[in-house]
């Protein structure tokens, strides 16, 4: 009696556990798991039409935001419940973990059936880990962009005239931008504004410097160690942030402000300019339709011997689950939502910069400049800095900004941090 | 079956399924976490390497940044300490003078901790916040320019104390509950022969309700070092461990690691922090026994 009892329990606890395994990809033929909730409505739409051509039911599901997202994909991998598609939202390190781990599918060979042609390059390149790359990811391209980004400067053209700025001639010189934040200062306008609390953007400014200054060959350098941050040209790197400090171009809480919150800045007149992604064109639509607003290039810095560079490419891409037995089903999804029609309504509906070359033509003139400045994006490298290194780097400009250390200090402890990482390795 | 055997069984029926959903959720996560700190992983590859103590060596003599985060948990826990239970047992002592609306006091005190701490730290950020902050308005308001643009937030002397005040806003309630429920338990007969012996208030809360509460105290005291230390989804909606890293605490870093493919670093992390809030606790609970005798 007593037995059969405790058999009964047994069971009972373990029905809930055994039922829910495997039954998160059945809701649909394909199940896509993205982070976009303002595009939400615009993929459903996409997914309907999709069913109603071939009857291959496609499903969304949000969840937001990006970092509960991101260890939810973490979680189902761990536990086997990835959808048929879904991004992992991590750097190539973390997207080729899921590659060896086997959760992403190559689709080099569909690639290669003319789906490849019509996708701009660079987004595509940064999909694609080639030949004895550092991760020992087997040659191939992984995913797919929907979209393609880049991060300029935004900035307010009645702001500027405000300020006796020409809004038809932004700054182009290093120089010439903060004479325009002395000039806006002045104005009682906060010149500069950006989500500098999230490491990633401060970490993209900085970058866009080192590429000016050091160019390919030398980033690549630093990596490998043969450069090191206390170089004088990453002591420029870092000046930019000193520079930026000096002249009272942060606007108020920059350390400390996400992007969202600098995004409410810029929309509603309260600084100036800001760096953000092309994303910001439906944002700042959202917030404020009548904001009139121009973008520019990071300036150039008189002594940067290289040109000037942007983060950007791909604005987000979608993986494909390898192990998925509707990874067939899947991949067509992709490729038909990649297509020339799906991409030219998916631009039109979001505000974004299609990942599909032939349906860029009909964009506003903001994103159009966007799209021209692709081809100036960084280059996908074949290797990567370590996180802590990037971490220490992001944390200490924040420092620089808030007037806490000089440019030397943090040049000595990003590199004091390279040693460390270099020696963990 | 005999009679003993059956009331076994129907014991056993009984806490079988909370002791099932401890060993699923609590006591299976600890043991794997431990197991986890041991090996070299990213959260996603299916091997893992298996490294000893080598991450716990890391972090003990190597990590002096996780060791600041825990130095920024205790300031925030010395504050609460003081200032937070500080007002909980002055508002405590007030209530339990039977004055009229206790109840509704009780409710307004209690409102706090059973907001979400994401939610009141979105709201307390946009009170801080530099550019529209409410507080900087009032400060203006009163004549005091200087404050026109301060960001709270992102200046080094002000953020994490900013951000403890917000900690003990939303923490006093649950200090307060508890210390009005110890005060009522002291029998009123003890007050009654105090004032008989012509002791006055003071002599009365020193000698009758101070002793009288010293288990409660520990058990608040503990609570609120749990709870400060723990510290995370507030700093995390206020400052995400900025300016430059001067509100980060232990969580965050923890979450910090994890989220970069760092999970067996980040759970020896987790468990350096476990035994020191347990060791933390424990002296807690033996001080109090020796006071209590």
């Amino acid at each position: 009696m007593l037995r059969i009892v405790r058999l009964l329990i047994a069971c009972a606890l373990l029905v809930p556990f055994t039922s829910c395994s495997q039954n998160i990809s059945r809701k649909a033929d394909v199940v896509i798991w993205h982070w976009m909730t303002d595009r939400q409505a615009a993929f459903e739409k996409i997914a309907a039409q999709y069913e109603k051509e071939t009857k291959v039911s496609v499903l969304f599901e949000t969840y937001a935001p990006s970092e509960v997202y991101r260890d939810k994909v973490r979680a189902a991998a761990t536990g086997k419940l990835l959808p048929e598609i879904f991004s992992t939202l991590g750097d190539k390190r973390e997207v080729s973990s899921f590659i060896n781990a086997g959760y992403i599918a190559d689709l080099s060979a569909d690639m290669q059936t003319g789906w490849k042609s019509h996708l701009f390059d660079k987004p595509l390149s940064q999909n694609t880990f080639p030949e004895g790359n550092e991760w020992k990811v087997k040659p191939g391209i992984y995913g797919v962009p929907i979209d393609v980004s880049a991060i300029m400067i935004y900035y307010n053209k009645d702001l500027f005239k405000q300020a006796g700025l020409d809004p038809k001639n932004p700054p182009q010189t290093w120089e010439a931008f903060l004479e325009a934040g002395r000039k806006l200062r002045a104005a009682g306008i906060q010149p500069f504004a950006s989500g500098f609390s999230e490491g990633w953007l401060i970490g993209v400014f900085a970058n866009s410097y080192a590429w000016n200054m050091l160019g390919e060959q030398g980033i690549l350098d630093t990596i490998k160690g043969t450069i090191k941050y206390t170089d004088l040209r990453w002591l420029k790197v870092y000046q930019v942030f000193a520079d930026m400090a000096k002249h009272d171009m942060f606007a108020s809480g920059i350390a400390t402000m996400v992007n969202k919150d600098a995004e409410r800045t810029f929309a509603t007149g309260k600084a100036a300019m800001a760096l953000n992604g092309s994303w910001g064109v439906n944002v700042y639509f959202s917030m404020n339709p009548n904001l009139n607003y121009g973008v520019m290039m990071p300036p150039k810095m008189s002594l940067g011997e290289y040109p000037m560079r942007i983060f950007g490419g791909e604005g987000s891409s979608l993986n494909v689950n390898a192990t998925s037995p509707n990874k067939d089903k899947a991949i067509a999804f992709l490729k038909w939502m990649t297509a020339k029609e799906q991409q030219i309504q998916l631009a039109q509906e979001t505000k974004n910069i299609p990942s599909n070359q032939e349906a860029a033509g009909g964009l506003s003139d903001i994103l159009k400049i966007f799209a021209q400045n692709i081809k100036n994006t960084f280059e996908s490298l074949p290797v990567s800095e370590s996180w802590q290194v990037n971490n220490v780097i992001n944390t200490d400009m924040q420092a620089i900004i808030i007037g806490e250390k000089t440019i030397d200090q943090a040049a000595a402890e990003i590199q004091a941090e390279k040693m460390r990482q270099s020696g963990a390795k | 079956m005999n009679k003993a055997a059956k009331e076994k069984t129907i014991n056993l029926l009984f806490i079988l399924p909370a002791v099932a959903l401890f060993s699923i959720f609590s006591l299976y996560p600890i043991i794997r976490t431990v197991q986890l700190s041991f090996y070299k992983w990213d959260g996603i590859a299916t091997t893992m390497q298996f490294v000893g103590l080598l991450q716990y060596k890391d972090i003990i003599f190597h990590n002096p940044a996780f060791w600041k985060s825990m130095a920024n948990a205790a300031y925030v826990t010395t504050l609460a300490l003081t200032f937070q239970n500080g007002l909980a047992l002055l508002l405590a002592l007030l209530v339990s003078r039977e004055i009229r609306g206790e109840n509704i006091y009780r409710t307004i005190f209690f409102l706090p901790p059973v907001l979400s701490g994401i939610v009141v730290g979105l709201i307390w950020k946009w009170i801080y916040d530099g550019n529209y902050g409410i507080l900087n308005h009032f400060l203006t308001g009163v004549g005091l320019s200087h404050f026109t643009n301060f960001a709270w937030l992102a200046e080094i002397k002000t953020s994490l104390t900013a951000v403890a005040v917000v900690h003990m806003w939303k923490g006093f309630g649950y200090g307060f509950i508890i210390l009005l429920a110890g005060l009522q338990t002291i029998p009123k007969e003890l007050y009654e022969a105090a004032k008989v012996d012509g002791a006055d208030s003071w002599q009365q809360f020193k000698h009758i309700t101070v002793p009288s509460m010293i288990p409660v105290f520990t058990v608040v005291a503990i609570l609120t070092i749990l709870g400060s230390m723990q510290i995370f989804d507030l700093l995390y909606s206020m400052t995400q461990g900025g300016p430059a890293g001067h509100t980060h605490v232990p969580i965050t870093r923890i979450y910090q690691f994890m989220g970069n493919g760092e999970f067996g670093y980040s759970t020896a992390m987790s468990v350096i922090f476990g035994c020191l809030l347990l060791a933390v606790s424990f002296i807690q609970i033996e001080v109090s026994r020796r006071m209590n005798k």
